[in-house]
């Protein structure tokens, strides 16, 4: 007993928890327990009535501390901590138990052992909760500054917001120019206008704000320091090599993508009159008044769909992800290419039609404007050869015809291809950027927190995250302006005081807690003549990396100390369910 | 308001904030989130009672899986606590204009909940006793939900609601103000009790009104547009019976005396409800009344076989044990003078009881009499010896009904009527002319008297066609074909040509006609004392109208007494009427339920005074109760007030009007969805087993309505699924070519849901293209593919049902040489798509600061390529799918976008204001 008292409450989070765990039963087991004041279940514990109904049991119990058993603490812990808050308590004391994912979940077919489960997890957490010490968070100024990495459409309009929210901002861009792919492109879906004059008129806006710094030839060679606080390094290309050092409070990547690149011989790649789609599309964009391929007429085009995308699971480094933007581009570029001088005949050999949302009157356009669609089947894709006569010919089979077998002469062979993640591993390696099975940059949730990274200030945006339209990206851009608004406007943060601290007494320096550091979070200091281990505090993440390597005992993890440990471990050994 | 973002202003000053957010959605909680994140101080409009928007309703979201309500439920008790947030739920934009300098103004009404939300508890005990059941929106109107509710279980903030759409039309149309509605609803749950003291809340003549009441609110019951009207006059009858009949009743409690006195002159329905309700509230009240025994018309001029005279004695034992007093047999004529005698207040009650002679020659002839002196001897003991003989009654109207039916009980001979009115114009109801007519009276409808002739005593009235009763102005102004006679034998005359108030004697001033002079809304007289309700003022109506004006009179001599000003717009309260189209439409069919046969015994020669309509049972009333449609959803039964433990539930509230200065404006009011019925060939409405997409996933979700995915028309766990895609989207009949962009995933997402719920259902999805486009979306879709739901590319023609409820599915199988193919399946689901959402141009009005629409109505986006989000309008930005189908990260990334361009339009106003500032200083 340590003279705490601890509310405790259990959730069915309607019957994620409750239709596999006896949640009443385990209120049953914990009440008893020692400091525990208050044990309820709940139906929905995230609810505001509960939240409610928590506060009002503090107030009324004098609980100090919380233990809320419900679903995974990536969900809910700031939820909770807050209701502490709330409620008078410290939020540090908080426990959340996560009886949702780790147990519900997991043993389905098993009521009883998940029940009892549940009991110990819960029983872990109070012991736990029991040996907390109120914390305060660590308040750190902020750097009104952002960095953007990489100057296409998304780093330009992202310059652009973070700019006009009253941000300092450095955008550095890799190329001689700013732009990115955009600039490259004539006529652009939905609205018409070319590529190079949006990117033209970003351009313009950014050169002219005062609180922009562009650097091309650039790029960030080396990221320190911690949240709100970074300082990075940026090597300019020119003549001779510079390098220079920038604070910033935020980083936002917006390195796009690049085109997918088709094997040779893939769909006739390689083939004379077999092309990609940039580079079809860049024909149209600058065909003088009639198609032309070679300095021959273009009179029949065959358009193969999906060229680089949704492949097969099978292959080897597959993208068996969809593109996203590529029917709705070739669609348009169709468009574009009828509106040339001469006849033009084009065949689309699609799989699924995606052209999404308003876009679908694109595609209704182009087939209005004589283009066919054939639907070949997802695993039997057309083949491309060439003909003696020195034209191409592709062979498919048609759905939409009943799966009859079609040969098409065509002048030229567009494979609308997709795009693939850049590559760009130094860049990764400096900023620690999550990258997902796809070979794009990871979001911390692709439904609620799609520009934040598991990397403190540094935010994704554009088509490094996943592909998208040029629209999109721009949206993305801002979003990512939006959420470093969110993270510096304030001029401060709050960070996590859950981080390592040191016994100086215990501690010997032998330097071995600063080797197990992912975070270069450690420093040797001399306190009182003595070299120990110092914890840069907003540096910490709370890892717990270096306290078991400490030879000494001397270093501790707040929040999770070892006495924290062994007491839960001793919780989830107790056999006292009844 | 829950968090105090606001800035102080002065009272009635607008409120001011940076930014104004319409809609709680997932767009417009980031928006506000963010916004508020970055110091901005934001106001949140929600049109619903819960933040939430249309996230929290769904089971899960694609491609992740995560729980709907487990990643929703955050953010909006993070929008409700943020301290730069302030939230006003249920509440509508009226108008946004703009101030000409990049900010604008905007009106908002938040609409009564009828609760406290500050002592609101969100118990739920109001909804546990609340037993109205409308259609429940949060659950895709499968299943119903109370008019006292809370949203749904995670709903943020967690208050309850009372929904009132109005009075409902019964209770609106009762000039008594008797809550019909709401005894109505207390019969159904059988709290018979309740019911009878909801009456008395009005009037303590639920018996006497339970039987001699005209009932228009039956006329008005919007039951009566469907296959007929409820029974709520006899339902009232019949929680008088249950009430009356019970042994051992509780007596009613004397309230504490406040010691002011109040006389009532005249104990007719109209003075008895106001002595009722002066008592209720402490007053010393006395009735004067000047016949032998109190009731005035209830006693004296309706015939015992309507009204029985131990249910006028039951009624009045009400008032007398509160303590009122009666004393009969004494007349008052000089009513000023009251006041000596100790009252502080007199209320004339009168009536209407002097008869109007007929001025024909002979009607001074003996055996001619009035019927108001007939009636009230009959009712009285003492009937005039009518037996064996030829009774003429002379008038058309109830009076003149009720004084023949009673010469027929008392042994006449014959009884003729003449009525100067056409049969259909006879002021008497056509029911009581049918049954008039059942017990042998000869009607004579049409012709006028002209003479009476007899020796000392009447022996015949000479009759005459009556050609028009009424005058062009419509005053009374008979005319006659004077060639066209005939003769009736008689030997009583009984006339009943109208009555008359008798207030010579009182020393107050009255109309030409003898009808006291008050004023139409307090019912005061000249005489600031004196106060005059019922026919003695408005001339003779109907019982109900006399209770409702007894009711008022009370109301106003209590203000009068406290030394408040008589103010009548706080008489009742001022919720307008709903509209019986309205209600109708609530609900795609309503159950044929059958109205209650009238229980009427007609004989054809009655002899006695027994009541002809029976009791009803216990069964018929809930059978008759069950059929209301419960018009005004809330009845305003008070089941709900009686339950509150926290005593918040205040009926009087009123809509409240914020008005706001904003910086500027975020649009984030969402998308509707389809409505499934526009494609009637797929049966939505018609076949039980058709559901649309949204019903699914409330099927699915963790407070599913069932708790299972079972089929709507037999409960029957459905094994063979099938997904019509594109419903309502891509689709020219509909005018919608867009594509909607979210229904092949949630399609996607629910086929998997389904196969983990159901292991061993099939589920087949016709389609055209499937468009999982996204991160992760089109692996997901391989995910549903390999866990065995059959893509089928195929558009559907239409549905036909089998009798078991099955659905036989024409599709053209497009991989298969399009042929014509059918299949059948147990449930059908619509992926429907999205459509804008109405009503948001509206806000900015026409002219120059009008919002532009896109061509599909959509919130238009004037430079999508390099500022998605921004409008037409400055310092206006739309977030999420009120700018286009949009699913949940692009929503968000939207939101963002719209955030971003916002607070760079406050940045720019706050550096425009500091230059001004520094200029001026």
């Amino acid at each position: 007993m340590t003279g705490r008292k601890i509310g405790v409450y259990v959730c069915q989070c309607g019957g994620n928890i409750g239709d596999y765990v006896d949640v009443d039963k385990v209120v049953e087991d914990i009440k008893g327990d020692d400091d525990v004041i208050v044990a309820r279940s709940a139906m929905f514990t995230c609810s505001d009535a509960t939240q409610q109904e928590i506060v009002q049991d503090a107030q009324e119990q004098g609980l100090d501390a919380l233990v809320v058993a419900s679903c995974s603490p990536k969900l809910h812990t700031m939820t909770f901590r807050d209701v502490a808050k709330r409620a008078g308590m410290n939020p540090f004391q908080y426990t959340q138990v996560n009886v949702r994912e780790q147990c519900s979940w997991t043993h389905t077919d098993d009521k009883t052992g998940a029940t009892e489960k549940a009991t110990r997890l819960v029983r872990a957490g109070i012991n736990r909760t029991r040996l907390t010490e109120p914390l305060e968070p660590i308040v750190v100024e902020t750097t009104p500054k952002s960095l953007v990495v990489g100057g296409g459409i998304a780093g330009l309009r992202a310059a652009l917001g973070l700019a006009e929210l009253g941000l300092t901002v450095f955008l550095v861009e890799k190329d001689a120019k700013l732009g990115g792919r955009v600039a490259g492109y004539g006529a652009m879906f939905p609205n018409d206008r070319k590529g190079s004059d949006l990117v033209a008129t970003l351009e313009e806006k950014v050169r002219a704000n005062p609180a922009i710094t562009v650097f091309t030839n650039a790029e960030l060679m080396a990221k320190g320091g911690s949240f709100g606080n970074n300082q990075v390094t940026i090597a300019i290309h020119g003549d001779q090599l510079e390098t220079i050092q920038l604070d910033v409070g935020s980083i936002v990547v917006a390195t796009g993508f690049d085109d997918y690149e088709p094997a040779a011989g893939e769909f006739g790649y390689g083939l004379d009159g077999v092309v990609t789609l940039p580079e079809f599309k860049k024909m149209v964009d600058e065909a003088p008044g009639l198609l032309q391929y070679q300095g021959r007429p273009v009179k029949t085009v065959a358009y193969i769909y999906c060229v680089g995308s949704r492949q097969d699971e099978s292959l080897e480094g597959a993208h068996t992800y969809c593109s996203r933007y590529c029917c709705t581009s070739a669609v348009h570029t169709a468009i574009e290419a009828q509106k040339l001088a001469g006849d033009i005949r084009q065949y689309h050999l699609y799989r699924d039609m995606r052209t999404y949302g308003k876009y679908e009157l694109l595609w209704n356009a182009s087939r209005e404007k004589g283009s066919l669609y054939l639907r070949v089947p997802d695993d039997e894709p057309p083949a491309v050869e060439k003909l003696s006569s020195g034209g191409l010919k592709v062979t498919t089979k048609d759905l939409l015809t009943g799966g009859e077998e079609i040969a098409i002469p065509a002048d030229l062979v567009v494979l609308v291809t997709g795009m693939v993640p850049r590559e760009n591993a130094d860049l990764v390696s400096v900023l620690k950027l999550p990258v997902g099975i796809d070979g794009f940059y990871n979001e911390i949730h692709p439904k609620l927190r799609p520009v934040e990274t598991i990397v403190d200030g540094v935010l994704i945006c554009g088509a490094c995250q996943a592909p998208k339209t040029s629209s999109e990206a721009v949206a993305s851009g801002l979003a990512a302006t939006t959420q470093s608004g969110a993270m510096l406007k304030r001029g401060f943060a709050e960070l996590d005081p859950m981080v390592a601290i040191v016994d100086n007494d215990a501690c010997t320096w032998c330097g071995k807690c600063l080797e197990a550091c992912p975070y270069d979070a450690l420093e040797q200091v001399e306190v009182d003549g003595k070299q120990v281990a110092q914890v840069i505090r907003t540096a910490c993440k709370g890892c717990g990396g270096c306290v078991p390597v400490c030879p000494t005992d001397a270093i501790d993890l707040q929040g999770y100390t070892d006495a924290q440990i062994r007491a839960m471990i001793d919780g989830l050994m107790e056999v006292s369910c009844s | 308001m829950n968090s105090g973002a606001m800035e102080r202003s002065a009272e009635g000053a607008p409120l001011k904030y940076d930014a104004l957010v319409v809609g709680s959605g997932i767009g417009g909680m980031e928006s506000a989130l963010k916004l508020g994140d970055m110091g901005y101080k934001v106001l949140v409009i929600e049109k619903d009672a819960s933040v939430g928007g249309k996230m929290i309703l769904l089971s899960k979201v694609f491609p992740t899986l995560d729980c709907a309500s487990c990643i929703s439920t955050p953010k909006m008790a993070a929008t409700i606590h943020h301290p730069n947030i302030d939230v006003l739920t249920y509440a509508q934009v009226d108008g946004i204009r703009d101030n000409g300098d990049g900010t604008y103004h905007a009106k908002v009404t938040q609409k009564p909940k009828f609760i406290d939300e500050a002592a609101c508890t969100g118990c739920r005990q109001c909804e546990m006793a609340c037993n109205v059941a409308v259609p429940d929106e949060f659950n895709a109107d499968m299943v119903s939900r109370r008019a006292a509710y809370i949203a749904f279980p995670q709903a943020v903030p967690k208050k309850a609601v009372i929904d009132r759409a109005g009075i409902s039309p019964c209770t609106y149309e009762c000039p008594a103000g008797i809550k019909a509605h709401g005894y109505v609803a207390r019969v159904r749950s059988g709290e018979y009790e309740e019911a009878f003291g909801l009456v008395l809340e009005t009037t303590p003549l639920v018996g006497s009104l339970g039987r001699a009441c005209y009932a228009p609110c039956e006329e008005q019951c919007t039951r009566g547009e469907l296959e007929g009207p409820l029974p709520i006059r006899r339902l009232k009858r019949f929680i008088a019976d249950t009430h009356y009949g019970r042994d051992g009743l509780t007596p009613l409690e004397k309230p504490e005396q406040n010691g002011k006195k109040v006389a009532v002159v005249g104990s007719g329905p109209a003075g008895l409800t106001a002595a009722w309700q002066l008592a209720r509230q402490g007053y010393g009240v006395k009735i004067f009344e000047s016949a032998p025994q109190a009731g005035g018309m209830l006693r004296l001029g309706i015939p015992a076989y309507r009204l029985p005279n131990d249910v006028i004695d039951d009624d009045i034992g009400n008032v007398t044990a509160i303590g009122v007093e009666i004393e009969t047999g004494k007349r008052v004529d000089d009513i000023p003078a009251l006041k000596d005698a100790g009252f502080d207040a007199v209320l004339v009650a009168t009536g209407t009881h002097k008869a109007v002679q007929l001025r024909v020659p002979g009607e001074e002839l003996g055996g001619i009499q009035s019927a108001l002196t007939f009636l009230a001897d009959v009712k009285l003991g003492n009937p005039v010896d009518v037996e064996g003989k030829k009774v003429l009654v002379v008038g058309g109207g109830n009076v003149a009904i009720d004084a023949a039916r009673s010469a027929r009980r008392l042994g006449a001979a014959s009884v003729d009527q003449v009525s100067l009115e056409c049969c259909e114009e006879m002021p008497a109801h056509d029911f009581e002319v049918d049954e008039a007519r059942a017990e042998g009276i000869t009607l004579h409808d049409g012709w006028g008297i002209d003479h009476f002739e007899g020796d000392s005593a009447v022996q015949h009235a000479e009759i005459k066609v009556c050609t028009c009763v009424f005058g062009d102005d419509g005053r009374f102004a008979p005319e006659y074909d004077e060639t066209m006679r005939d003769t009736i034998d008689c030997d009583v005359v009984i006339v009943a040509a109208g009555m008359l108030a008798d207030t010579e004697a009182f020393g107050l001033e009255t109309n030409p006609n003898r009808t006291l002079i008050a004023d139409d809304e307090t019912l005061q007289t000249a005489v600031p004392h004196v106060f005059a309700a019922g026919d003695v003022v408005t001339g003779p109506t109907m019982i109900n109208s006399a209770v409702g004006h007894g009711r008022r009179a009370a109301f106003m001599i209590d203000k009068y007494l406290q030394g408040q000003e008589l103010d009548a717009s706080l008489f009742d309260e001022a919720l307008g009427v709903v509209d019986k189209n309205d209600v109708l439409r609530r609900q795609d069919v309503y159950d044929r339920r059958e109205p209650l046969e009238s229980s009427a015994i007609m004989s054809a020669s009655p002899t006695d005074f027994a009541e002809t309509e029976g009791p009803m049972t216990e069964d018929e009333a809930f059978l008759g109760a069950a059929r209301c449609l419960d018009c005004g959803v809330c009845s305003e039964c008070h089941a709900c007030v009686d339950v509150c433990p926290a005593d918040c539930i205040d009926f009087s509230m009123q809509e409240k009007v914020i008005e706001a200065e904003v910086g500027s404006v975020v649009l984030a009011t969402g998308f509707s969805l389809f409505p499934a019925d526009a494609k009637p060939q797929y049966g939505f409405g018609r076949y039980k087993n058709v559901i649309t997409g949204m019903q699914m996933d409330r099927l699915l979700a963790p407070t599913r309505p069932y708790n299972a995915v079972i089929r709507p028309s037999d409960g029957k766990v459905p094994d063979n699924i099938a997904y019509i895609m594109c419903t309502g989207s891509r689709d020219d009949t509909v005018d919608n070519p867009l594509c909607s962009k979210i229904c092949c995933m949630y399609s996607v997402k629910q086929n998997q849901l389904i196969m983990g719920a159901l292991p061993l259902a099939d589920v087949t999805v016709y389609y055209i293209d499937v468009r999982s486009v996204g991160k992760g979306y089109d692996e997901f879709y391989q995910q549903a593919r390999d866990m065995g739901a059959n893509f089928v590319k195929g558009r559907v023609s239409g549905i036909t049902e089998t009798d078991e409820g099955n659905l036989v599915l024409r599709y053209e199988d497009i991989e298969n040489g399009s042929a014509l193919v059918e299949s059948e399946h147990d449930m059908v689901v619509l992926a429907v798509g999205v459509q804008p959402s109405r009503g948001v141009a509206e806000l900015f009005g026409d002219g120059d600061g009008a919002l532009a629409l896109d061509d599909y109505y959509y919130v238009g986006e004037v430079d999508e390529d390099l500022d998605p989000g921004r409008t037409n309008l400055p310092g206006v930005f739309v977030a999420g799918a009120a700018a286009g189908a949009k699913d949940i990260p692009d929503s968000i990334l939207h939101a963002g976008a719209a955030v971003a361009q916002a607070a760079a339009h406050l940045e720019r106003a706050k550096v425009a204001d500091e230059a001004k500032a520094k200029v001026t200083s």
